[in-house]
């Protein structure tokens, strides 16, 4: 069979593309198992004379990674489970559900979009610390620290996110009106139209929404590090940050607290990579 | 920070980024909560015991070894004041301003809380720490006075030193002799031309930097070549001062070595390279380096530490300087319990718990006490910055430090690059600062 030279190009500069974004996780993955002699050799040696494999346990034994590998799945898996409940349903009443206001509503979710950030940092931590009758609050948030320190306020705020709305709202917008007619010939109600016929439709969506989240989720630092005091509600991104210090990194361990860190995305993207890109491929239709 | 290895590059690129805009956008939250302050803690109570339970935020102490340490020392604290219970928080100076500034603006203070040296005035000034109640010229019988100093604001004691950290010169003894030089350079003239002389290039590849003004923190760098040369970050009233002659003429030392004389290329090595220290490995004659390289030094070359084919000096060219950063300790002006919180700060800045911080990271005690301690005896790099604290200075100073160190890398970059000379960097930098300085 005769190859085209064009077909050759292309899978040369796909492979290319391949190389250059596998190399920093090659690297990654290679110097978790280096000496410190050999990490910090002049010039870098590339493949390992000696395999230190102790360095993942050495890494696992600098902090109680095990409790904040825990604690970060569960955030992950909540956020995700929460945004993808309330953002299809979101998602679809700003869709599918007329009612006044509604392109104002819409507009205003993605507005919150364009808040940087940081700015919104001190405000939240004022929010979760005012929260009424949780950690010895009273009905008007005084007395106590209401949320802080607790799983509320890791699982709460950022649990639904504008993105998520935004992306089942174009895919429940690009969706036949004659399905929703139909069922609603058949006599189903507006609840289960939306769960048993429309929702079912949008799986890239969700794909896309669920890893999206979940990936944020997974490597969010700041917020959980600033609401937090106890260790045993830190999170993996913080634990990692122990390897660095002002005066030294402890390279080899963090490359391999990275390596176990990054796992999870992994597999996770593995098992939803094409719905993954078919939700990308498809969000702007409409 | 994300951590897959991509992101976490990038990530570490724009965190002085962050940290500014993060900075800036708490700034007025921690006045507004921080209020005019509280009172200063008493030394006890009605009984002469202190009690309650009191939070601690301690950006070093951290690992499962350090985390063992202070919990050890807390045990110790435990029995002498059983009374008083302690919670850690442990965190890292990244992530320290951070911290600090949303507790406080958030309305729950830690009540005692370490930081850096240059970080009381900014707190200091907004009413977040309580005065200690100290008097500065009675802790110079305990500390230097240049270690007392960084926790002094408008005469007051707000903060008690715990350890220090220090940047000065380091050089290879070995590479000195083969180049028939037997002594540290003492004024920059001839810190220039050792360097020159010192530097080795095969087929224009730089190979061995003759002085290494790249492995540390640039304004780090900067600032004890300044100081040397008769330079002052600020006036005595807080106005900008390092756009002086002496302060351009420091940074044109950095210039000339990078550009005149070539004696390092920039990008050779940066702070925290994973590729090592390049004085470690022959890559370089000397540097300015933290204290801690010794450590360095013992780990992957034993030895140059068996054979002492390592030396120090300080920088030296109007008067000698030497940096000095380190850790202190405060009480939060709004502790409930300003006492214990006291006690607390007292038991981390004396002996054993400032020498067990100390031991955890390579750093210099604070304590005069501790120059005899073995572990003092047995790190000449400890030594030497112990024995030079006559000519320590810190940065730092005024309010808005916090907000204005930031800049000074960028802004010793340009220079180094060519892209602006020292002088209109400076400039720039100064006027950007007295914009800070003038908000605030």
């Amino acid at each position: 069979m005769r190859v085209k030279p064009s077909r050759v190009l292309l899978h040369l500069i796909l492979a290319t593309g391949a190389l250059i974004m596998i190399v920093p996780f090659a690297w990654m993955l290679i110097s978790s198992l280096k000496s410190h002699a050999e990490i910090s050799a002049y010039p870098p040696v590339i493949w390992p004379t000696e395999w230190v494999w102790s360095n993942y346990p050495n890494a696992m034994g600098f902090a109680p990674f095990g409790t904040y590998f825990r604690n970060s799945l569960l955030i992950a898996i909540g956020h995700t489970v929460i945004n993808l409940a309330l953002a299809t349903m979101a998602g679809y009443a700003l869709a599918r559900v007329p009612f006044r206001g509604r392109s104002l509503i819409f507009m205003a979710i993605l507005g919150t979009m364009m808040i940087p950030t940081y700015t919104k940092i001190v405000p939240q931590y004022l929010i979760a610390k005012g929260m009424p009758f949780f950690g010895g609050n009273d009905y008007l948030g005084r007395g106590g620290f209401g949320w802080l320190d607790s799983w509320w306020v890791l699982i709460v705020p950022g649990a639904l996110t504008p993105f998520a709305i935004f992306m089942f709202r174009q895919f429940y917008l690009s969706l036949p009106t004659e399905l929703e007619e139909a069922a609603r010939i058949d006599g189903m109600g507006e609840f289960a139209i939306f769960g048993r016929v429309m929702t079912p439709l949008v799986k890239p969506a969700i794909a896309t929404v669920a890893l999206i989240t979940f990936e944020n989720s997974w490597n969010n630092f700041l917020w959980p590090l600033i609401v937090t005091t106890r260790d045993d509600l830190r999170v993996i991104q913080v634990g990692l940050a122990a390897f660095q210090q002002v005066e030294k990194t402890e390279w080899a361990y963090l490359m391999a607290g990275s390596t176990l860190a990054t796992i999870p995305m992994i597999v996770l993207f593995l098992f939803t990579q094409r719905y993954f890109v078919q939700g990308f491929a498809t969000a702007g239709i409409k | 920070m994300p951590r897959k290895a991509s992101l976490h590059m990038a990530s570490q690129t724009s965190a002085v980024t962050r940290r500014t805009v993060l900075g800036a956008a708490f700034g007025l939250g921690v006045a507004a909560a921080a209020g005019c302050g509280g009172p200063a803690p008493s030394s006890s109570t009605d009984t002469g015991e202190v009690s309650g339970t009191i939070r601690l935020l301690t950006p070093i102490f951290e690992g499962a070894e350090g985390q063992k340490t202070l919990e050890g020392l807390l045990a110790t604290f435990k029995q002498k004041h059983p009374k008083v219970t302690v919670e850690v928080d442990y965190t890292t100076y990244a992530k320290l301003n951070e911290k600090l500034t949303t507790s406080i603006a958030g309305g729950r203070p830690y009540d005692v809380m370490l930081m850096g040296v240059g970080w009381i005035p900014p707190f200091a000034a907004k009413g977040v720490l309580a005065d200690l109640g100290e008097s500065a010229d009675g802790l110079t019988s305990r500390f230097n006075k240049r270690v007392v100093d960084p926790g002094v604001y408008q005469g007051k004691v707000y903060a008690l030193p715990i350890m220090l950290d220090t940047r000065f010169g380091i050089y290879r003894k070995d590479i000195f002799a083969e180049a028939g030089l037997s002594a540290a350079p003492k004024n920059f003239d001839e810190l220039r031309d050792m360097g020159r002389k010192l530097t080795k290039r095969e087929g224009g590849k730089l190979v061995r930097a003759g002085v290494d003004i790249l492995s540390n923190d640039l304004r780090q760098t900067f600032l004890p070549l300044m100081w040397a040369n008769g330079g002052e970050l600020f006036t005595p009233d807080g106005k900008v001062a390092f756009n002086s002659p002496a302060s351009v003429a420091a940074l044109q030392l950095m210039t000339d070595i990078i550009v005149t004389d070539k004696s390092e290329d920039f990008g050779y090595t940066q702070p925290g390279a994973a590729t090592g220290i390049p004085l470690v490995q022959g890559r370089a004659a000397m540097m300015v380096g933290h204290n801690n390289v010794w450590l360095e030094i013992e780990k992957n070359a034993p030895d140059l530490v068996k054979d002492g084919k390592i030396g120090f000096f300080p920088i030296a060219n109007t008067r000698a300087a030497m940096f000095q950063g380190g850790t202190l300790g405060t009480v939060a002006a709004k502790s409930q319990h300003p006492a214990a919180a006291k006690a607390l700060v007292q038991f981390l800045a004396d002996s054993d718990a400032a020498l067990a911080a100390c031991k955890q990271r390579g750093n210099v005690p604070a304590l005069k006490a501790l120059e005899s301690s073995e572990y003092v005896k047995a790190n000449p790099s400890v030594q030497f910055a112990m024995g030079n604290l006559d000519s320590a200075f810190s940065e730092g100073g005024v309010p808005a430090w916090l907000e204005i160190r930031g800049d000074f890398k960028a802004a010793i970059e340009s220079a180094l690059l060519g892209k602006k000379s020292p002088q209109q960097a400076l400039d720039e930098l100064a006027a950007k600062a007295t914009q800070v300085m003038a908000r605030s």
